[in-house]
This record gives C-alpha cells, structure tokens and sequence, in this order.
C-alpha cells in the first residue's frame, strides 16, 4: 500500500523540461567527457536547484541553440536555460524570468597579434561569435563584419587559423575554451553587463512566478553562489547583483544593465539575404568552372588512359561520388588546416562543391564521348587529321550536344547544393535564412524570400540550357525527323 | 599512282589477306568484288591505314608502307598514306555538327592550313560539281541519303588525295541514284582522279571500273580489265561468284 502511494506520489511530482543546446556548451551545460551518457554545466546544476526548490524533477531535453526559441513555442520543452539575454526581439516572442547571472563579453585574438586592443580596432576585420547572440547583436549595431558559428570551438580555430581576426564571446564560454590556449590572449578588459534569464512561452505566467520564486531563493541560500564557484564564475559583478536579493530588500531592476537591443531590421535583413545570394552565385559559378574544367581530363583520363591513369581517375570518381559533400566540405576546412592549408570558408566551398561535380561530370562527359559512334572517329583519321585535332573539332562538339542537358541538371542541383556551406559558416542564402528566421521569428516570409532567391538563380539558367539545346537540336536533328515523317 | 605487293594481314591466326598484288594506274578505276567474308572491307582498311599490315607493300606516290616498321615510323607512314588516300565509307560518317561547307572545308583548313576564303571557294566548286551548290549552309541531317553521299565524295575529294577509296557506295542507293553517282565518279575519273571502289553490284561496276580484282578467302583471284574478267572469267571460283550474283 505505501509503495502505491509512493509511486503515485513520484507520478505527481511535475516534470520541468528545460531546453539548451549541449554541443560547445560548456560550461552551460555540455556531455560530461568522463561519461558520454551525462551532462554537467553550471546551468544544469543550477536547474536541479531551481526544480528542488519548485519540488519538480528537472529533465534536460538537448536541442539547438539557434532554434531554442521556435523548439519551446512548439512545447518540446517548457523553459530554455541556456545563457539566454532578454532581447527586445525575443520579448515579442517569449517570457522571460528574473535574471540569474550577470554576463560580460571578452574579445579575444592570437597571443601575436597586437593590432587590437578593443571592438574600436576592429573596423576592418573579420570577427568571429556566436549566431544570435549578445556579441553578434552588438558586431552588428557597430557595423562590424562578422561571421557567426554555431559553437565556440568552431570560432576559436579559425582565429588560430587566421580565418578570423578575433573572437568575441560570453565571458563563461571564453574563459572555458580559450583562456587556457596559449596561441590567444584576451585583448582588453571584459566589456558591457548583460543579463541571462530564463525563457519560457507566453501566457505561463504561472510558471514564471513559480521560477522567479525559486531564482529568488536559491540566491538567497547561497547556492548558486556555490555553483558558480565551484566553475569558477563568481565574480564582483554577481556579488553586487546578488546582494539586494540576499538582504532581502528588493530584487534587480533589469533596466540597470544593458541589453543588446537589436530589434530586427528588414532592409538590414534584405542587404544581408542579397550579399548571401551574390556569396552563393560566387560559390556555384566558381564550383561549376572547376568542375567542367576538371570533368573533362578526368574522363578523358578514364576513358582512354593507360591502366594506371584509368584507376587513378577511378577513385577519384568513386570517393567524390561514394561520400557525401557535407563530410567532404567538414575535411577540407578543419582537416586540411591540419598540413597548413587554411583556406576561408566560401573558398573551401568552392572548391569542395567544384572538386564533388568534377567527378559528376567526368561520368556525364564519359558517357557522351563514347556515345559518339567510331566511325566518326575514323572519319576525322581518313581525312589526315590527328587524334588530338579530331577530339577538339569532331568528337567534343558532338559530346557536349549530348551531355548539356545531363550538365543543366547537375549545375541547377549544384545552385541548391551550395546551402552546404552553412555548415562551415560562410554566409550563403541557407545560412541567412537560418540566422535572420531564428533572429526574428520570421520563418515564413524569409523562407518565402530565400526560395525567391534560388529560382531567381536557377531558372534562368535552366531556361537558357534549354534555349541552347533547343538551338543545337534544330540545327542538326528535327529536319532528318521531319523527313522521317515524310517518307514513311 | 598504287601499287600493292604481297599484301597480308592476320587478325591473330586468322589470316585474313594472304598475299594480295596490284595496281591502280593513274585516272583508272578498280572494282573490287568478292563474296563476304573474302578480304575486302580489311584491304581497304590496310590502304587508309586503319589496320597495321603483316606483310608486303603499299605504295602511294612518295609513301611507301610495310611489315616490320618500328611503331612510330609506321604511324608516321600512315599519316602521310592518309593524305595521299580519300576515304568515302559505307555508312558515311558526316560529322552531323557542321554544315555540308564545314564538313567540307574542316581538314583543309585545319590539317593543310589552307586559308579560310580559298578552302571555301574550292568546296563550293566542288559542291557544284555533285550539284549541292544550294545545300553549303544546310545540315547533314536534312539532307537525303545520296546527297550526303555526294557531300561524302565532296569532302574526301577536298583533301586532293591522289587515290579515292569508296567503300559499298551503292548499297544505300535505288537503281536511278545508282546509275547518277556512275555518272558522277566518271566525271571525275576524266577529270583526273583514281579510285578503288569496293562493291557487289557487278552493273555499277561494268560501267565505271578499268580494272576488276576478284578476291576470295584473302587471296587476290583475278585481276584483269573489267570486259575480260566479267565476261570471260578465268577462276572457277570467279565463274561460280558471277553465275550466282545478281
């Protein structure tokens, strides 16, 4: 019987599911290098407390930082708890808590370069942060390029890489992943106050008083105290935050620190979008040259080459067309720097999706070469001319009549494959989208825009494939058809 | 203008030509006949070069070609065969991107290095003379079956080979076209060309060819002038292969 009781109990117990991205997150919350199947992080113990003191059980659900905002909307979870800065933007979008942690940002550069000192010398560099967070808000109110990442780690190595001039970011992030490596150092004093509160759906009121509640009182205890001690997070700024609270006076005025207050602008968007689609016309023209330049020796080589040409240009196709372009992309810009090739972003688009294609066409071009009968071959050969001129004047000719459609495909495939970019960060039209939707919740119209973008690219040239092709077949086949017809 | 000596070729034991004598004297005609399977198509290969020979000769003005040339003077023998030689092939081989001119004017201009203007002008004399003045700027694929032949003879004719080779060229042709390109080859006969045509039309033949040679099994059987061997045959083999053709 009481073990009935017991358990109905424990059912009782509310749940309180709380969102963060776990992936570069230390030390918010991350996995536990000790044991894979666990997750540490100042803001996780922090949420245990806080479920204590609610006499909730909390329940971590791992999600992405980028899209924490619609995954709560869509009730994967109940609050975010991720170092999360009340925003003007996110406030028509969402509730937020008390505060619970007053942040600071650091810039960070190569421990040999002295050209920066602070946000002001970086005018005319290239600076690395997280996407749509305090740091990119301001790089974007102080007009300063930027280039955002989905984790701090990706953004650190490109600055070692000299990708980057410098990094900005949280101080907690910043004192975890680069106050350690001895090829950055800070550059000047930790700068602005913000503010981290918890996020919760509009219209919980209920369960925010309840977290305010419990914010209150674990502060009061001294047990967020501990836990940030115990990372290392404790700082003058908590102390001067926490002491109203704990003297029991009154609790913090948010209007005292600043928020990086960057409501969403639409022709600060629209400028953005435009720059991602010339970015993207540049990686898929740049690709496509080098993969109908490359193509055509690889299936020369193929085709024709002695037996130890033949297997090399073999496996080439096979391991471009045997893996996917997104591994393919990942390698060449993290594991190339590895031996001292540091190419940036859009270049290593360009030529991963160039390097991938290249193997898509030599097949395309080697399919249509051998479509060409013999005899046209033999042709050119009676009439004195060599292999050389016959392929250039008689074979080739006839092989692209052949392999432009196939290569439309390929090339309005390769105008959409470009959005693989995104995974290393270059600004292309799939990376705009996925920032400036999160950014304003505009998932719909933005979605709407960015397809405008791609047709905008691809049908024309689709439709000028056709023009061509419809020419050329003209020119050499429909009469013979319409003899055809004629005769029979 | 060609003379062929001891002519062989082996396609691994297979001995396909067996020794294979005559020649082509200038501004004749040679009809090669013979049943399928007796050497023809493969001796017409050994002249424009498509296949290596195993024994004998061939010569052609300056160009001499036989067995056991290194691989390189052999190749380099054959592209100077091939710019005495002419080849107008069975199934034609028009090069379908270019017009009836730019099928015409390609090697000239690109292998002899004549300029543009003076290869054009020598196509269209050419062209009029198969009567297709009209069709230059039209494409091989809207042209008729004999008319792509004439631009065939057109374009081979443009090189000015010394010895024109014609491989079956009436097999694709009804009886009014064939008797036309009898016509045609004459007119060009008389006007100072040599050819070797390749055909099992003994009619065509009788009207156009000096010389007949009658191969079987890879060996050159008769060779004669075309009265004497199509009318009194010598060969039993010759006699059997004329009783039963056409």
């Amino acid at each position: 019987m009481w073990l009935l009781c017991f358990l109905s109990s424990v059912e009782a117990q509310q749940v309180l599911r709380w969102g963060a991205d776990p992936s570069g997150g230390a030390p918010y919350v991350f996995t536990d290098p000790a044991n894979p199947d666990r997750y540490i992080g100042y803001e996780k113990e922090m949420v245990d407390a806080l479920a204590q003191a609610m006499g909730r059980r909390a329940e971590f659900v791992p999600s992405d930082w980028e899209t924490l905002v619609s995954a709560l909307q869509r009730r994967s979870f109940d609050v975010i708890v991720n170092g999360l800065e009340p925003t003007g933007d996110r406030a028509q979008q969402i509730l937020f808590s008390k505060p619970y942690y007053i942040f600071q940002l650091q810039l960070t550069v190569r421990h040999d370069d002295d050209r920066i000192n602070s946000l002001d010398d970086c005018k005319n560099c290239i600076v690395g942060t997280l996407a749509n967070t305090a740091s990119s808000r301001l790089l974007q109110q102080e007009g300063i390029p930027y280039r955002s990442y989905a984790d701090p780690v990706g953004a650190y190595r490109d600055l070692e890489l000299k990708r980057l001039d410098a990094v900005v970011m949280d101080v907690p992030a910043e004192a975890f992943y680069a106050r350690s490596n001895p090829r950055l150092k800070p550059a000047g004093q930790p700068f602005t106050r913000g503010l981290y509160v918890i996020g919760l759906r509009k219209g919980d009121e209920a369960l925010k008083s309840e977290i305010d509640k419990a914010i209150d009182k674990i502060i009061f205890d001294g047990t967020l105290e501990n836990i940030l001690k115990k990372w290392g997070l404790w700082n003058d700024a908590q102390v001067e935050f926490q002491a109203p609270i704990r003297a029991g006076t009154q609790s913090t005025k948010p209007e005292e620190y600043t928020s990086t207050n960057a409501t969403f602008n639409w022709s600060e968007a629209l400028w953005r979008l435009t720059r991602a689609a010339a970015v993207t016309v540049l990686i898929a023209l740049g690709s496509m040259v080098i993969a109908v330049v490359l193509g055509l020796p690889l299936a020369v080589g193929q085709w024709k080459g002695p037996a130890w040409l033949r297997g090399v240009c073999t496996i080439y196709v096979e391991f471009f067309r045997g893996t996917p372009v997104l591994v393919q992309l990942l390698f060449l810009y993290f594991g190339l720097p590895v031996i001292g090739i540091a190419m940036p972003g859009w270049l290593t688009a360009l030529v991963g999706l160039g390097l991938n294609y290249a193997a898509y066409e030599s097949q395309v071009y080697r399919a249509s070469l051998e479509a060409i009968p013999l005899g046209q071959w033999e042709a050119a050969y009676s009439l004195g001319m060599g292999p050389l001129l016959a392929f250039r004047r008689i074979i080739l000719p006839q092989a692209f009549r052949i392999a432009l459609p196939p290569m439309t495909n390929d090339f309005v495939s390769l105008f959409k494959d470009t959005s693989v970019a995104f995974a290393i960060s270059v600004w292309e039209l799939a990376t705009a989208y996925r920032e400036l939707a999160n950014a304003s919740g505009q998932f719909l119209l933005l979605g709407a825009a960015v397809s405008a973008f791609y047709l905008l690219m691809s049908l024309p040239m689709a439709h000028l494939a056709r023009l061509l092709e419809r020419r050329l077949r003209d020119r050499t086949t429909e009469r013979v058809v319409e003899e055809e017809a004629l005769a029979t | 203008m060609i003379r062929v000596n001891g002519l062989r070729k082996r396609f691994g034991n297979n001995e396909i030509l067996k020794g294979i004598d005559f020649e082509v004297p200038p501004q004749t005609v040679l009809g090669v006949i013979g049943p399928s399977g007796s050497g023809k198509s493969t001796l017409l290969r050994c002249l424009n070069g498509f296949e290596t020979i195993n024994g004998g000769t061939i010569e052609c003005d300056d160009v001499r070609l036989e067995a056991g040339l290194s691989h390189a003077d052999y190749r380099r023998r054959v592209k100077d065969l091939r710019l005495k030689v002419g080849t107008v092939f069975q199934h034609l081989y028009l090069f379908p991107h270019l017009s009836v001119l730019g099928n015409i004017v390609e090697a000239p201009v690109h292998v002899l290095h004549t300029p543009k203007k003076t290869a054009e002008t020598e196509a269209y004399e050419l062209l009029e003379s198969v009567g297709l003045r009209q069709a230059a700027r039209r494409y091989p694929g809207s042209l008729s079956g004999g008319e792509q032949q004439r631009v065939a003879i057109a374009r081979a004719l443009a090189m000015h080979p010394a010895l024109l080779l014609l491989d079956e060229p009436t097999s694709a042709l009804d009886p009014r076209r064939i008797n036309s390109l009898r016509a045609l080859l004459r007119t060009f006969v008389d006007r100072g060309h040599t050819m070797i045509i390749i055909s099992h039309s003994m009619g065509f033949l009788s009207g156009v060819a000096d010389n007949i040679l009658f191969m079987d099994g890879g060996y050159a059987v008769e060779f004669g002038p075309t009265e004497e061997v199509l009318k009194s045959p010598q060969d039993a083999r010759t006699k059997d292969f004329l009783d039963h053709a056409e």
